[in-house]
């Protein structure tokens, strides 16, 4: 059994307007030390996703599993990154960070907390930035401040929603190649999901490539690994014949289904037919 | 330009309420004192703000300090029972939608309702004073906690889950905070009810105080001194809405 056994999700929303279906029969695997995303366009589900694994959406059926033992709520030993930052604006980015450690190590003395924090804060080279509130920084800084957080615990579990996709695409290449840096330095192993929209972004960072489908009932396609070498530059990817083919594949998947022709090989349409309007819309 | 028009244009309004007292003085009413007229009989009072020479003849300063501390102790009172059930109104719909009603229909009920109650269930004219007031002023504060912890966005009730807060840690480094602003616009609300409040119980009680002079005054014929306290009132009032005025924007600007 793998590390993280996702089965059977399905999860719709009711509103005065009638029943919006978005996920169904979401199944995934992820190996110890994995790092999975998933890619998709906006809206088609990806965050409930993310929220349903993590534990702070109930989903309407289906189970996650950590270790073999089903998970209900946030697990321990895990973080998520968002892409609203989600740092409190009435404390410092240290005091951002070490509410985290002290929550998740609260026999630590404060010294040490502070000591942790202000590790993981250098780490993303916030370290003349400690006093700084969230009001303060740039979108970029906010995030390196969340990054600075998730890692802080020390998590065997990161959950990352769209960690970037609030950025301009200078500072998030930046980033991409920070968190690239933090993954493969702790020595520990990190087990990881990642949402994202940017093909590019998931080669990047990732060994496994989880296509999402559009939704309504939005499930998922078939895995295709990344079996680049370590570490990765942006503009290698551009060149790499491996990467390359790699995002073809990707994307032929997610346009196999938007363009309302034929789905890609071996994959049934997923069974809520997309109106041409939404579309359009999705490729605007 | 602009300081001029600052400090000219307020002058000019008060200037213009005077002349509308002053004619009102002469033309409508011979019992209302001239502006002139109420002057002389109150710089006593004024200029020697912080005599004492009765039970109720004393500076005005002493008679504004009683009122202010009696205030004080009610909205305190008020605010320590409303803050909380603010908060837990704010957290539960059940507890909303079983309390909103009565809230609804306790909250237009005037002073003077409560005061006798307060009277009748006291006996004593100070503590009716203090209930009164804590009862009338707290209601902002429980409505506007409500509204603040209710507008307490996702994000950070998601962080106190990710982040594994204990309750209480939740309690202190998320929901307070997150729902302070809009507290402290209610605790502005509630003082500002407490002071309208305070007249009306000292009238009633016959406590020293603003509102007890006046009624004092009014039974002894010395009009002058209804609109010295009349304006008392309304400068400590002012100065009160501004000083949790500034307190609430140095809170929004965090």
């Amino acid at each position: 059994m793998a590390f993280i056994e996702i089965q059977n999700i399905a999860k719709s929303f009711r509103s005065d307007k009638g029943v919006r279906h978005v996920l169904e029969n979401v199944n995934l695997s992820v190996e110890e030390g994995e790092l999975v995303s998933v890619v998709g366009y906006t809206g088609s589900g990806k965050s409930t996703f993310i929220s349903i694994v993590a534990g702070l959406l109930e989903s309407d059926s289906g189970q996650v599993q950590f270790r073999g033992a089903r998970s209900s709520g946030f697990p321990s030993r895990a973080s998520i990154v968002f892409q609203s930052y989600s740092l409190l604006p009435w404390f410092s980015a240290m005091e951002n960070v070490r509410l985290a450690v002290d929550a998740n190590f609260p026999s630590w003395p404060r010294e040490r907390q502070r000591e942790q924090a202000a590790r993981y804060l250098e780490m993303v080279g916030l370290g003349n930035a400690f006093d700084k509130r969230p009001s303060q920084l740039s979108g970029g800084m906010r995030q390196r401040v969340a990054i600075a957080r998730a890692f802080a615990i020390e998590p065997e579990i990161l959950f990352l929603d769209e960690p970037f996709g609030a950025l301009d695409a200078l500072t998030r290449a930046n980033l991409q190649q920070e968190l690239a840096k933090l993954c493969s330095a702790g020595g520990r192993q990190v087990t990881m999901i990642m949402i994202t929209n940017s093909v590019q972004e998931a080669i990047l960072l990732s060994d496994r490539i989880v296509p999402m489908t559009r939704g309504p009932k939005a499930t998922l396609g078939p895995s295709i690994s990344v079996p680049l070498e370590r570490p990765r530059t942006a503009s290698q990817l551009l060149h790499d014949e491996k990467a390359v083919h790699i995002q073809s594949r990707v994307i032929e998947f997610l346009t196999g289904f938007t363009h309302g022709a034929g789905p890609a090989r071996n994959q049934k349409p997923p069974a809520g037919a997309l109106p041409q309007v939404k579309n359009a819309e999705a490729e605007a | 330009m602009k300081r001029i028009s600052n400090f000219l244009l307020p002058a000019a309004g008060i200037l213009l309420v005077g002349l509308v007292w002053l004619l009102a003085s002469a033309v409508i009413s011979k019992d209302l004192p001239s502006p002139w007229k109420t002057w002389q009989e109150s710089k006593i009072y004024i200029l020697q703000p912080f005599e004492k020479r009765g039970e109720m003849d004393q500076g005005i300063g002493l008679l504004a300090l009683y009122s202010l501390y009696r205030v004080a102790k009610g909205f305190l009172l008020g605010i320590a029972i409303a803050t909380p059930l603010g908060f837990l109104l704010g957290a539960s719909q059940t507890l909303r939608r079983m309390l909103d009603p009565v809230i609804q229909v306790l909250r237009p009920i005037s002073p003077l309702a409560w005061l006798p109650l307060g009277l009748v269930m006291f006996r004593q004219s100070e503590p009716a004073a203090l209930f009164t007031i804590a009862l009338c002023s707290m209601w902002p504060t429980v409505i506007n906690t409500t509204a603040g912890v209710r507008s307490i966005p996702q994000d950070y009730w998601n962080v106190a889950k990710v982040l594994r807060l204990s309750p209480f840690k939740t309690f202190t480094r998320v929901l307070a905070p997150a729902a302070l602003p809009h507290i402290f616009t209610g605790y502005r609300l509630s003082l500002g009810i407490a002071w309208l409040v305070i007249v009306a119980s000292e009238m009633l009680t016959g406590t020293p105080g603003v509102g007890g002079f006046l009624w004092q005054e009014y039974n002894s014929l010395v009009y002058a001194h209804i609109l010295l306290c009349i304006l008392t009132i309304g400068i400590v009032g002012f100065m009160l809405d501004r000083l949790m005025g500034a307190v609430e924007a140095r809170l929004r600007s965090i």
